[in-house]
């Protein structure tokens, strides 16, 4: 709920209580005092007429004389008017007067009509007066939400506009009519450019950092590839040479997923082009046919086609590339390879015996399933985190019954 | 055949030039992004390679200023970048090819032939080493006129080592040039030995001598003599 509407209904709550509960006091308060005010007037004429004094006419609205004793005292009564033919309240006062001879009961009467029309009235203006209340109170808050929440509605445009690729700094004005805005605006501001300023040396880091070693890097593998070349090499030292060359080799296949998995990590990949992903595994599986054919894999797929994905073409690529190797790696002789895309997912299914462990740290970084083996154990990482990248999830799932494992990318949306 | 070697690490610089000679190439080099500049605007090179990050400037404005003075040089970068839109940009700019440190000197070396092949003679070339005939744009091998029916990875495999010829190659880089990316697969090695029997029975059903040895603990040469 918007914080308008929210703190407008408590405003609307709030008066409509204390003006329910005002009308009543009022309303009481009213025909107390006005009762009081009748009383006395009847009291009054009580008096006057005891002292003897003749009644004065137009004061009271009903004088009756009775000879049958009355119960004395102030009382309420309904009288007919005869004229409207309704029932109207009176206020009466009965007394015994000592006349001539025959004591007589008079009962003095006076309507409380105008009371009821006095408290309607102010019935009606106390609601007059709720209603513009509450009117008022909404069109005050609507126009304060357009005037002075529109710098917040700003900033909030701003936030949702902003993104750290681009690397500029929250566009927002540093002064605003409200104090707090411009706190918030100029913690805001504050926070971005820490985030900018963070985001680019780490951005810078790993830029140097993949620059700086791969020089060093094309050094050693060039320096060992001509010693390599050398007449004279005897052939203990070839060997030596080799391994070395080997090692270089590893080594920079492993900066390389290194710089990729952190480059994905920092979202350097922003571009996204519309991809069949059915097109992507095809290329891939052609390009790894020699170690297909060699593990004699039968491949089979299914596909229900589903829509292009957004993705960065060499992040695709990598998805698919690692999943494939990954099954082709932990394949046995003979065994398949089977891989099924939909609308809502890629899965890529493989035979091979059972591995220990717990699956969800098979994707963990320099987790490998041979120990033996010569990859660092960074491809299933690499998966996850293209996966996470674009939202996607990505789970293990082995079948004991026929030792199948399957790694399927969901991509949820 | 007239190289320029733009390149900053003055190590590598040194291999590259040296390793490039011993084909047969003349070498020049440059230092820095000015020192580049004016040998493009002075000289006319077949080839050159260039480094893309360099103390005063970067390589993409060579590439540029190559391609306003419409010069017929071929240009393969080396960069120690290797983010995909460096390699697009510079692909688009007009660069030849793309080769992302570390590289192998003999990858480098084969990349390099073909970028010269294919702007110096319109593709219309045969590559011929003793017996064999190779007609790299047909994608044909020949000994001595006869057809020599080859696989496509045994093809690229030969033409790998015609590239590279009494050198070592080693297994690694082999495997690179075949797989890529997915060099690291499977035991990518035993594929080299493979492949390499069957080229060499190949070979030798048309009565061609072992031209391929295997060089202990190293990988293997494709040897003159």
């Amino acid at each position: 709920m918007k914080l308008l509407t929210t703190t407008n209904r408590y405003y609307l709550l709030l008066a409509t209580l204390v003006f329910a509960v005002g009308s009543v006091v009022l309303y009481f308060g009213i025909s107390l005092a006005l009762r009081i005010e009748v009383d006395e007037q009847l009291q009054n004429q009580q008096r006057e007429i005891m002292r003897g004094s003749r009644l004065k006419a137009g004061l009271l609205d009903v004088v009756a004389l009775s000879t049958e004793p009355q119960p004395a005292g102030l009382r309420d009564t309904m009288l007919l008017d005869p004229t409207e033919n309704v029932l109207v309240p009176y206020r009466q006062l009965s007394f015994r007067v000592e006349g001539d001879g025959m004591p007589q009961w008079v009962t003095l009467r006076k309507s409380l009509l105008e009371t009821e029309d006095m408290v309607g009235l102010v019935l009606t203006v106390m609601l007059t007066v709720l209603g513009l209340l509450l009117l008022s109170l909404g069109w005050l808050n609507r126009w304060l939400s357009r005037r002075i929440w529109r710098p917040f509605e700003h900033t909030l445009a701003a936030l949702r506009r902003y993104d750290l690729q681009h690397q500029s700094e929250l566009a927002l004005p540093v002064h605003t009519p409200i104090d707090e805005f411009t706190e918030l605006n100029q913690a805001l501001l504050h926070m971005s450019q820490r985030l900018v300023a963070d985001y680019q040396s780490l951005k810078d880091f790993t830029e140097n950092a993949a620059h700086e070693t791969r020089t060093p890097l094309a050094i050693m593998q060039a320096k060992l590839e001509q010693l390599l070349q050398a007449e004279e090499l005897r052939p203990a030292t070839a060997a030596l040479v080799g391994d070395l060359y080997s090692a270089t080799v590893r080594l920079a296949r492993l900066h390389h997923a290194l710089t990729l998995l952190s480059k994905i990590e920092n979202r350097q990949f922003p571009q996204a082009v519309p991809l069949q992903l059915e097109q992507v595994v095809e290329n891939r599986l052609r390009m790894l046919q020699d170690f297909i054919d060699d593990k004699e894999l039968v491949v089979t797929k299914q596909v229900q086609g589903g829509p292009a994905r957004q993705m960065h073409p060499a992040l695709a690529d990598s998805l698919v590339g690692n999943l494939l190797q990954n099954a082709i790696k932990h394949n046995h002789r003979g065994g398949t390879l089977h891989w099924t895309l939909t609308a809502e997912y890629l899965s890529v299914s493989n035979t091979g015996p059972a591995v220990a462990g717990e699956p969800t740290r098979f994707f963990e970084r320099f987790r490998k399933l041979n120990p033996s083996s010569e990859s660092p154990g960074l491809g299933l990482s690499i998966v996850q985190q293209i996966c996470r990248y674009y939202g996607y999830s990505v789970r293990y799932t082995f079948s004991a019954p026929d030792s199948t494992h399957t790694l399927r990318v969901e991509f949820g949306h | 055949m007239k190289i320029l070697i733009v390149e900053d690490e003055p190590a590598l610089r040194s291999s590259l030039v040296e390793y490039l000679r011993q084909d047969g190439y003349v070498c020049e080099a440059a230092e820095n992004y000015r020192a580049a500049h004016e040998k493009i605007k002075l000289y006319t090179y077949d080839c050159i390679l260039l480094d893309l990050t360099l103390p005063d400037g970067n390589g993409l404005d060579l590439v540029r200023t190559l391609k306003a003075d419409s010069s017929r040089a071929g240009v393969l970068i080396l960069s120690a970048r290797d983010s995909l839109d460096d390699k697009v940009l510079g692909l688009e700019l007009g660069a030849d090819d793309y080769l992302a440190k570390p590289f192998h000197l003999a990858e480098l070396n084969a990349r390099l032939k073909a970028i010269i092949r294919r702007r110096q003679f319109q593709g219309q070339r045969q590559l011929q080493f003793r017996d064999l005939c190779v007609f790299p744009d047909q994608g044909l091998v020949s000994v001595r006129d006869e057809p020599l029916p080859l696989t496509r990875m045994e093809y690229d495999l030969l033409l790998f080592f015609l590239a590279n010829p009494n050198r070592v190659l080693t297994k690694e880089s082999i495997a690179e040039h075949l797989w890529g990316d997915d060099a690291d697969t499977a035991d990518s090695f035993d594929f080299i030995y493979t492949h390499l029997k069957n080229l060499r029975k190949k070979m030798q059903e048309k009565g061609v001598d072992n031209y391929i040895r295997t060089m202990y603990g190293m990988g293997y040469k494709l040897s003159t003599e």
